[in-house]
């Protein structure tokens, strides 16, 4: 043996020991460089209680962490929690990192825990996100590092909640010092950026957090500038202002592949479009129908002409990045005959007459697709009166139970659960009334089930079911699209979190 | 003087008043915002619990008699999106819309005056067409396009300008360009016509028999009658000015009232949406009080009985 390989030899063996041990990485490089971000919507605030849309609370995970977070697969992963378990059906119990600081120095401990939930659900902060921690009754503590949260009834998804959605910690004694008004704009997280100046509307700059748990970040300073006006966004890329962009219309994509200068990276975006069916309603409670529907629709001509092919067909209203989605579950092709053959079964030879409900001004565009989908449906023989809403009208009659026996609509899957999103489907209100007994035993079944390996395949079951009851038209979910220079090295994550801890610079 | 500048004040606070109530029923028929504050998984039930903690629920009335007496008070309440006091958030962002509606119509001045002085004394002949040209040209161009076709042309292409944004003088130019191309348009028109109508009064052939140097006779006698209708206009113009420069500062990214307010009205942040329109009408108010009463100074034949 020569005495390279054996100094090899010897490295491996030191690196396999070092792997068993879990010795932590050598240190990586100190943070160096700057680069400037260009964002179609600032967050509202850094108060991770009053958020306020998606926009906001996928960028402020930048510097703050949750319990929980999620890897570049969209797996769940350790954060601030290094593990979790159900101790019984409504308490779940989390054991805490130590060791961890905010960026002013406070330790983060169960203290921190117990406040920051506390603070969510009490009336008087009327947190945006309620809803989403309304399962919660109390945290409780059991030593420094160990919490107990307690729930109204059971709930699977809370390590989900409890993760860079609605988790992200907040140190008790500068928040109770600072107050409300001052953690919007300066917030003090543990997480892997601190932000050091914000002038709404112009910039906001992020410096490394050089003592982050995980470990320095690549870049030191990042600068974010919120550019509202898509062309001018483009425009700032491609004149080398900014090192990134999102989002970019599909539209453009084609054009700016063809610049050496910039790198295009897409990802399928967790927002599943689809047509909620009204089941109450004759002829839609015959399956043929809604059924024929499915088949009537060609999906993939719209995601060619509307999306430019940046979409992913859905065969149900699970979506690709979601645990347990079942490529198997192949989607209802494109067949008009057939359409017209299941009408004429349910007694429709000639179609009837429906009205189908869009909207336009909502954060995604669903009035071009909802004209597609009604002209695809009158050419099976429906006649349709087609109303279209601003936004913010069309949401009071969802709550109203006023909608139209079809209208269109889409859902952010921010869980990456598909039992998240059914449930929401099958609510029994702002417009859905689809409910089946048998679904929903699925899903309790699901739900009890902890561990996410082994969910997963008890899920293929529920988008079979889903599939042939059919009701709704299934549709897509669009990409996600990141313009960039080719300086930078960044991919984007799939469920929509703008993570930028791992953003480095080539060379 | 005085009678008429407090009966013009007393309009003045009423047309604001007027505005706010408008403004206030404009918003509640754009739907309420519980929807849009709350993440996606909200159910009805979610929401109209929601709506009940911020009293969204109330009845018309009540909301209005609540926004008014706290209005009363300068206090337009706290934006829902940005857990600030309204007016101030406004009043920030106050003197960026400025800077470029000001710089914007002082543009518009420097270059309609000349551009119409010309065309007059010139009348009919290739200066005078081009004048016209370009006055047709720039009332007739859409701004955001003219704005869009500028961003690529200075900043993508050349590399002069930066695409957006507010810093040093140089992102000023393309958005004050923008908002003024219509005003300086219908101004070289303006000068154009007043021009030609003052150089056959008497006074000025009166000038040019006692062999005053035609320059003089320009910029002495002439021009400074026709600049009169120029205040006017300006001052009413305005208003056109703040809906330009609120387009426009979308387009740009400008971080000015324009910017803020659009905004609000996407995230139906009704205070800050209220504020605004408060703020930009007592803009418009007092501009148009002011242009008023400098006219009555401006022109000795207005005599107010």
């Amino acid at each position: 043996m020569t005495r390279r390989a054996a100094r090899h030899l010897l490295g491996m063996l030191i690196a396999a020991v070092g792997l068993v041990a879990g010795l932590p990485a050598p240190a990586a490089a100190a943070p160096s460089g700057e680069v400037t971000i260009g964002l179609a919507a600032e967050p509202n605030t850094f108060d991770p209680h009053l958020t306020v849309g998606r926009n906001t609370q996928i960028f402020i995970v930048n510097v703050y962490d949750g319990l929980t977070a999620r890897d570049a697969k969209g797996n769940l992963v350790p954060a601030l929690a290094t593990s979790w378990k159900r101790l019984n059906p409504t308490t779940w119990q989390f054991t805490l990192r130590k060791g961890v600081k905010f960026h002013n120095g406070d330790d983060f401990n169960a203290d921190s825990v117990k406040f920051t939930l506390d603070r969510a659900i009490d009336p008087e902060t009327k947190a945006t996100i309620i809803s989403e921690l309304s399962t919660i009754t109390r945290t409780e503590i059991v030593d420094p590092y160990t919490v107990n949260v307690i729930t109204k009834s059971p709930d699977f998804l809370l390590p989900v909640r409890l993760g860079e959605l609605f988790g992200l910690m907040l140190s008790p004694k500068h928040t109770k010092a600072a107050g409300k008004q001052t953690i919007a704009t300066k917030p003090n997280g543990t997480g892997p950026f601190k932000l050091v100046a914000w002038t709404k509307n112009e910039r906001m700059v992020l410096e490394a957090n050089e003592q982050y748990w995980r470990g320095a970040p690549k870049v030191k300073r990042i600068v974010v500038r919120p550019i509202l006006e898509d062309a001018a966004r483009i425009a700032a890329l491609q004149a080398g202002e900014v090192d990134m962009i999102a989002p970019v219309p599909h539209v453009r994509i084609a054009d700016l592949k063809r610049n050496e200068k910039l790198v295009i990276k897409t990802i399928p975006a967790p927002r599943i479009f689809h047509v909620t069916i009204d089941v109450r309603k004759p002829p839609f409670d015959n399956v043929k129908v809604r059924q024929a529907l499915n088949y009537a629709v060609d999906v993939n001509a719209i995601l060619k002409s509307l999306y430019f092919g940046y979409g992913t067909r859905l065969a149900t209203v699970v979506d690709k990045g979601a645990l347990g989605y079942d490529p198997g579950v192949q989607p209802y092709p494109y067949d008009p005959k057939k359409a017209r053959a299941l009408l004429a079964e349910a007694g429709f030879p000639n179609g009837f007459e429906t009205e189908f409900d869009s909207f336009t001004g909502s954060i995604a565009d669903h009035s071009k697709p909802a004209e597609a989908i009604v002209g695809y449906l009158e050419k099976v023989g429906l006649k349709i009166k087609q109303n279209v809403f601003e936004f913010s009208a069309f949401g009071p009659r969802r709550v109203q139970n006023r909608t139209a026996p079809l209208f269109i609509y889409s859902i952010g899957n921010a869980y990456l659960e598909p039992s998240w999103v059914i449930r929401w489907l099958t609510q029994g209100g702002l417009g859905m009334h689809y409910k089946n007994a048998r679904l929903d035993q699925m899903l309790t079944r699901i739900e009890a089930t902890d561990d996410p390996q082994k969910r997963a395949p008890l899920y293929s079951e529920v988008q079979k079911l889903i599939k042939d009851e059919a009701p709704f038209i299934f549709l897509f979910q669009a990409d996600a699209v990141f313009g960039m220079s080719t300086r930078i090295d960044y991919s984007p994550r799939p469920d929509e979190t703008q993570w930028l801890y791992p953003l480095g610079l080539k060379g | 003087m005085r009678g008429y500048i407090a009966a013009r004040l007393a309009t003045a606070v009423l047309v604001v008043l007027g505005v706010s109530v408008v403004s206030f029923c404009l918003t509640f028929l754009t739907g309420d915002p519980a929807e849009i504050m709350l993440p996606q998984g909200a159910t009805a039930e979610q929401i109209a619990r929601f709506r009940a903690a911020w009293g969204f629920d109330d009845p018309l009335p009540v909301q209005y008699w609540r926004f008014l007496s706290r209005a009363a008070h300068g206090d337009f309440g706290v934006s829902l999106r940005h857990g600030e006091a309204s007016l101030p958030l406004i009043a920030a962002r106050l003197p960026a819309t400025l800077q470029l509606t000001v710089t914007a119509m002082l543009l518009a001045i420097v270059l309609a005056v000349p551009l119409g002085v010309l065309a007059a004394t010139h009348r009919g002949g290739p200066i005078d067409m081009l004048a016209m040209g370009v006055a047709l040209l720039g009332q007739s161009v859409p701004n955001f396009w003219l704005a869009i076709m500028m961003i690529l042309l200075f900043a993508v292409s050349w590399g002069l300008l930066p695409t957006s944004g507010r810093g040093g003088p140089a992102h000023v130019v393309m958005p004050a360009v923008a908002i003024a191309i219509n005003l300086m348009a219908l101004l070289t028109r303006l000068v154009r016509t007043t021009m030609i109508e003052v150089l056959a009064e008497d006074y000025v052939r009166t000038g040019r028999s006692k062999g005053l140097r035609e320059i003089m006779v320009l910029t002495r006698h002439a021009l400074p009658n026709a600049l009169i209708p120029l205040v006017t206009v300006v001052g009413l113009q305005f208003g056109y000015i703040l809906g330009g420069a609120v387009v426009i500062e979308t387009v740009f990214t400008w971080p000015g009232v324009g910017l803020f307010t659009i905004q609000a009205i996407l995230n139906r942040d009704y205070p800050v949406v209220q504020a605004s329109v408060f703020v930009l009408a007592t803009g418009v108010v007092l501009i148009n009080l002011i242009v008023d009463l400098l006219y009555v100074w401006l022109d000795p034949r207005i005599r107010l009985g």
